[in-house]
């Protein structure tokens, strides 16, 4: 049984020019101890996906469909059995971490809240176990620097603040969106150190949610590709780096600098915009910004299967280019 | 502590800083008072010559304006404002040293009173934001600033003291039952404004990155908002409670009338209109101060509050 | 219940009535409770009130307008003050309920053939609060320190007839110039400038009270704060709490002391008359200093019985500036104005209170001083109006050229807004004239009306400390300090000169009515109306009488039982017939204690009635009285080298000082009452006016 697996979910967004279709007819799963990475660009519904499943919309904000964790449907959940997984199975590392932790309250009193309401610690247990996480995430000075507060700290070690306590309860599942963006690159390479450790170590499965391919090829087994709500490609790391299907997967990739490429002269920018959520075109919505598009684009796409659990929405087949 | 004494430091500094503002203030007031016309000892009735004479002789007035001023900073400079032109058998020291202990206490319990309401209805109405609660409760408060105090203390009187007898319509004896009506329509527009300053920064709050980390916690609602949400919303209420007092003060002038209450602020007005030169310098330079170490209170317990400006802050 | 219903229909319309100040809603019982609902009076011979009507407890809450600024009776000014220095101390003469003079601490008094001098004998059993006798030495030294340049009273003035008062009060001459003596302890002799008719009135004012020297010279400055103060009237300063109350007890070393009914009394300041008002409504008050001005039909709608109008001494008016444009030498123009001023509208819609339409300068019901009445008085508005239009056009002005100028007012408890409001639009509807208001605050209009630089047409009135014309007519006299009308008339002046020197009541009336006349002729001011006083009183308050001076003595006041209380001891009488006596007032009442024991008959006149019953009291009465029982050891032979004046001052009854002179019907009292003795005929302003008035008490 998958960890937590998600059927048709839909998110939308009531504004008041109508309604945004953040997220449409999303399906995938993740088992325990894999880790998968959501990409796509800003907009394209990865966070608001991973909000749905914990059930941290906005007000304005619905869901439909379902996400099974362990068997469970998290989307039918009252607050009270949602809660006893919150923070203690399933936990979340934002994505700013300058905003995300509280600036009234000592670091000290934020990570120890956790411990002490999910596994009854006392005080001084949950202390001494956020010093040992904060020791863990390689804050320097942990006993000293707990007592202080988030202002006091950089943002990188906001972040590795973040980090730590979203592994304090040692949670099945760790959701971490865009964890190193805004951190420069050593502190990066730190952070997905840390979490590829700590996956090792208590076999936390992790969805990494970002729009920096460059990060997931270290971390993560497997790839999903959103774009408009959609997902467009999933796939090992393998497939979709390089059997990627998808034109639109094949645009991010050429976007991204890579180590293996000597320079820049082959990046790429995906031309045009993602489209409007509120008046989401008929057919494929990449189809705008396609290379390969064409009439047939007007349907809308089947999602295609190559029997190796690498997945695709696009007309294309599988040796297309 | 280096923390400590650069708070200490900050607020000795800060202490001193108010100085320049308070002389302003009494000198300003004091040529103010004086350049208005009229004396302290016109009066309908006739005065006959000799007789003003004999009075302006008695409180200095017939010296020039500057030696009155510098024989009036030599007073104050030891807490002495003053014999006062009107009451004539108090002395300004004593006349604010009993009405003072009145005047603090209604505004103090309007304040307290107006604090723990606005926020409690401040926050259930954020919490229900949108709903019938919440719609009827900023009616209300909008209601509650817009209507005077000098309308609702008149319908509060009629029907609880005139009609209904529970309490008395007017007077001070130091008894809870006489402070009831005062303190409650001092307060009630404060109220309504602290509830909707709090509403407004609870829903903000709410929206806030860190509340929702706090729910990612799976914390129950009850500790994010306690612990959580609370501090940052009450905040801007906090700063709010500087000016809220001048805010008082000058309610607790119409108050102290309707309710006829010995405090201080109907002195402001008798003092103004009689010219009772000392009297007015008195209550001015006392309420000066006052709203002075008011403001001052509220940014030392803001920054208490608030860990980002707790000390080295340079305002 | 009931009370659950109508508070539903307060409820509603109490927005109404906030918003205007009158409702429909209907009173309430709570309130007739506490207030309306009093036992019927009955009186005994002597007109005291029979102890069974009394209320057991004997406090009076009075509302005395503001805080009293002072109770140091030299330095002592307004009304507030006045009326708590009335209880404390007595001056050397008094006034009954009516405000007739009557003799205070003074027994009686001779007046020299040339009115110059007088001679004061004071009451031997007269005592300070603390015990010591009240000498004439008090009153020279009262009498000093008010005028004394070092005092700085701003009263002082009342004190000008007096000889060298002037001198002394410039700071010319030592006090002890001032023509006061102290012939010995018990007499006292005043020297005068000139002979002065209204002085004796004079000296009921605070500025010729006697103080307390020993406490004084210990206390200073402080002599007048509670436990310090020693006086001389019915009552002691208990406690004074700032702008909450002062709190006066019964003196029970006043030397009459046992007619003293009203325990103690509270005065409270109230700078809100609607906060009083409710106050009063609330049962908490039993006599108000005004009432709220927009609130007379309301009042007297739910308050018949309680609200108490009556005329004061005082007239409001418009001032001219006769030395300004366009008012200078233009008699006929300020007729015009004057005449287009529609009075009994302006009572009827503005003032409202019953305020009588006023068409010359002295308000009626001082003495016996009648005022000339214009010619234009009896006419109708219609034909005035007419009158004014030709007038207005004869002056030169007309619809295309229009007379403008400014009325000035200040606003103040008063309705002078309204009143400029409803002058200015009747001039402009009856004569086109364009008047601009301008509002000023209270002193800088009292600056600008007395530097007669800016004004044209303002607001003015006058209200006098003594009930005597003279100081309604002085006001326009050449280069008087509140002559602001810039009015000079030789005539007029000297005519002024002749009234201060006449001592013939007769003829000086005939001076004044002659001297009216004359500044009704160049009407410098516009009479619009007479003042009243207006109040709530309690309607179980009884003792007083409606006075055009509004001075209300607590001494003479007292509280009747509400029907509660009469019920409770009547059922008490039923059921134990032996004793017909209240048993609760026999245990709570010290001061008119109700006789349970036969043979105390000595202590209150009023007992015998309790005891029995009203009627029987009587034979007793008479000869028990403890009033002519002291005044027969208290006036002895001390008559001495009085210039002629000598009449039979020991014949003065001692009912004429006693307080139920004032209340009983009985010829005999009235026609002596008081006790002006000399030659010359008391000018008898107050006595004459107020002969008739001693009906007693309606119920």
């Amino acid at each position: 049984m998958a960890l937590l697996e998600l059927k048709d979910l839909n998110v939308a967004f009531e504004i008041p020019d109508g309604e945004v279709h953040a997220v449409t007819k999303l399906s995938f799963s993740i088992d325990a101890g894999d880790a998968l990475a959501i990409v796509g660009e800003s907009g394209s519904g990865k966070t608001q996906t991973m909000m749905a499943v914990m059930n941290l919309l906005a007000e304005n904000g619905s869901a439909s469909g379902k996400a099974l964790f362990k068997g469970e449907d998290l989307m039918q959940m009252n607050a009270a059995d949602l809660n006893k997984r919150r923070g203690k199975e399933i936990a979340m590392i934002f994505q700013d971490p300058m905003t995300s932790l509280n600036p009234y309250l000592r670091i000290e009193q934020q990570m120890i809240e956790v411990v002490m309401h999910h596994q009854g610690l006392t005080r001084a247990e949950a202390r001494a176990h956020a010093i040992e996480m904060l020791r863990a995430v390689r804050i320097p000075d942990p006993e000293r620097r707990i007592r202080q507060y988030p202002h006091e700290y950089s943002g990188g070690m906001r972040q590795r603040v973040m980090v730590a306590m979203g592994l304090l309860c040692e949670p099945d599942l760790l959701i971490a969106d865009e964890p190193t963006t805004a951190l420069d690159v050593t502190v990066q390479a730190q952070i997905s150190q840390l979490m590829t450790e700590l996956r090792a170590k208590s076999n936390t499965a992790i969805i990494l949610i970002t729009h920096d391919l460059g990060v997931v090829a270290g971390l993560c087994d497997r790839v999903l590709v959103m774009y408009a709500g959609e997902a467009v490609e999933c796939g090992t790391v393998e497939q979709i780096f390089y059997q990627p299907k998808h034109p639109y997967t094949k645009g991010l990739l050429k976007s991204v600098p890579r180590l293996d490429q000597p320079d820049d002269s082959g990046l790429e920018a995906i031309p045009g915009n993602p489209p409007n959520l509120l008046l989401l075109p008929e057919g494929c919505r990449f189809r705008e910004r396609c290379p390969s598009a064409h009439d047939a684009c007007r349907d809308t796409p089947p999602m295609q299967l190559d029997g190796q659990g690498h997945a695709w929405r696009c007309f294309l087949g599988p040796t297309d280019e | 502590m280096t923390q400590d004494s650069g708070m200490l430091k900050h607020t000795l500094r800060r202490l001193l800083g108010l100085l320049p503002t308070l002389l302003m203030l009494i000198t300003v007031t004091f040529f103010m008072m004086r350049m208005a016309p009229g004396g302290p000892f016109d009066s309908e009735k006739l005065l006959p010559a000799e007789i003003e004479a004999n009075l302006n002789a008695k409180y200095h007035l017939d010296e020039p304006l500057l030696r009155q001023y510098f024989r009036y900073m030599g007073q104050i400079a030891v807490l002495d404002f003053g014999p006062s032109f009107q009451y004539k058998d108090w002395s300004v020291n004593e006349l604010i040293a009993q009405s003072y202990p009145v005047s603090l206490t209604v505004g103090g319990l309007a304040m307290l009173l107006a604090f723990v309401l606005g926020t409690t209805l401040g926050i259930a109405a954020a919490l229900r934001q949108n709903t019938r609660v919440d719609y009827s409760l900023m009616g209300i408060a909008m209601l509650g600033i817009s209507v005077p105090n000098f309308v609702i203390a008149p319908i509060l009187i009629l029907l609880l003291a005139v009609y209904a007898g529970w309490l008395p319509a007017g007077g001070w004896d130091w008894g809870i039952a006489s402070m009831v009506l005062p303190v409650v329509t001092l307060a009630l527009p404060v109220t309504a404004y602290i509830a909707r300053l709090t509403r407004g920064s609870m829903i903000e709050v709410l929206h806030s990155n860190f509340i929702r980390t706090a729910r990612a916690k799976g914390l129950p609602e009850s500790v994010v908002i306690r612990r959580h949400a609370l501090k940052p919303a009450i905040l801007p209420v906090i700063s709010f409670m500087g000016p809220a007092t001048a805010g008082l003060i000058s309610g607790s002038v119409v108050i102290e009338r309707i309710f006829s209450l010995p405090g201080l602020g109907s002195y402001f007005v008798t003092g103004a209109l009689n010219r009772d030169y000392t009297l007015v310098m008195g209550v001015v330079i006392f309420y000066g101060v006052l709203i002075i170490l008011l403001n001052f209170l509220v940014d030392l317990i803001y920054a208490w509050l608030n860990p980002k400006i707790r000390y080295d802050e340079k305002y | 219940m009931k009370p659950t219903r109508q508070f539903f229909v307060l409820a509603v319309c109490v927005p109404l009535l906030s918003a205007c100040g009158s409702d429909d809603g209907e009173r309430l019982p709570g309130s007739l409770d506490r207030h309306a609902r009093a036992v019927e009076l009955v009186v005994a011979e002597d007109g005291r009130p029979v102890p069974w009507v009394l209320a057991v407890e004997q406090v009076l809450h009075r509302d005395n307008g503001e805080e009293p600024v002072t109770l140091d009776p030299h330095l002592a000014e307004g009304t507030p003050s006045a009326h708590i220095l009335r209880d404390l101390f007595e001056g050397l003469t008094s006034e009954s309920p009516t405000g007739r003079v009557i003799p205070g601490a003074a027994i009686r008094w001779n007046i020299s053939r040339d009115g110059k001098t007088y001679t004061f004998y004071l009451r031997r059993e007269a005592r300070w609060s603390n015990g010591d006798p009240v000498t004439a030495e008090d009153f020279v030294y009262g009498l000093r320190r008010s005028a004394s340049p070092s005092t700085a009273s701003n009263f002082a003035q009342v004190l000008l007839p007096i000889a060298n008062a002037a001198e002394v009060l410039a700071g010319k001459v030592p006090t002890d110039q001032l023509g006061v003596t102290a012939i010995n302890d018990h007499i006292l002799q005043i020297q005068l400038k000139g002979p002065t008719p209204y002085f004796l009135r004079l000296l009921n004012h605070s500025s010729t009270y006697p103080v307390h020297r020993p406490s004084l010279v210990k206390y200073g400055s402080a002599f007048s704060r509670p436990g310090n103060l020693v006086s001389n009237g019915a009552y002691i300063l208990k406690d004074w709490v700032l702008r909450s109350r002062i709190e006066l007890v019964k003196n029970e070393n006043y030397w009459d002391a046992e007619n003293v009914i009203i325990k103690q009394v509270f005065y409270y300041p109230f700078e809100d008359q609607s906060a009083a008002s409710k106050q009063f409504r609330a049962g908490e008050l039993h006599w108000t200093y005004g009432v709220p001005n927009n609130q007379f039909k309301w009042l007297q709608r739910h308050y018949p019985d309680e609200l108490v109008i009556s005329p004061w001494a005082g007239s409001y008016f418009f001032g001219y500036n006769v030395t300004r444009e366009p008012f200078i030498e233009n008699q006929d123009l300020r007729l015009a104005l004057a005449l287009a001023l529609d009075r009994d509208l302006l009572t009827e819609k503005v003032t409202q209170f019953g305020e009588q339409p006023s068409y010359a300068l002295v308000p009626p019901g001082i003495g016996e001083f009648v005022s000339p009445q214009p010619e234009w008085a009896d006419w109708t508005q219609a034909e005035r109006n007419d009158e004014a239009r030709r007038l207005y056009a004869e002056a030169g002005y007309s619809e295309d050229k229009p007379l403008r100028f400014e009325i000035r007012y200040d606003t103040g408890q008063n309705n002078n807004k309204k009143m400029a409001l409803a002058a200015a639009s009747l001039w402009k509807q009856v004569l086109g004239v364009q008047a601009t208001l301008v509002n000023e605050e209270g002193k800088v209009f009292l600056r600008n009306r007395e530097q007669m630089v800016l004004t044209q047409v303002f607001r003015s009135g006058w209200t006098s400390d003594y009930a005597d014309p003279f100081g309604f007519l002085e006001l326009f006299r050449t280069g008087h300090g509140r002559n602001y009308y810039g009015y000079s008339n030789a005539l007029y002046d000297s005519l002024l000169d002749e009234i201060a020197s006449e001592r013939i009541p007769a003829r000086r009336r005939r001076l004044m009515f002659e001297a009216e006349r004359i500044l009704l002729g160049g009407l410098p001011f516009i009479p619009v109306y007479t003042y009243v006083t207006k109040r709530l009183v309690s309607p179980r308050l009884k003792g007083w009488e409606s006075n055009i001076m509004d001075h209300h003595y607590s001494k003479n006041m007292f509280l009747l039982k509400s029907v509660h209380e009469g019920e409770a001891s009547a059922a008490a009488v039923e059921r134990d017939e032996e004793r017909p006596a209240e048993p609760e007032e026999s245990v709570t009442e010290e001061v008119l204690p109700t006789a349970t024991e036969e043979g105390q008959a000595n202590e209150a006149p009023g007992e015998h009635a309790a005891a029995t019953a009203a009627p029987a009291a009587e034979d007793g009465q008479a000869s028990e009285d403890p009033g002519e029982a002291a005044n027969s050891e208290e006036v002895p032979k001390s008559e001495p080298e009085d210039d002629g004046a000598t009449a039979p001052a020991e014949a003065v009854p001692a009912e004429v000082e006693a307080l139920p002179a004032e209340i009983v019907e009985s010829p005999q009292v009235q026609s002596e009452a008081p006790g002006e003795t000399g030659e010359v005929p008391e000018e008898n302003d107050a006595a004459g006016g107020d002969s008739g008035s001693g009906e007693g008490f309606r119920e």
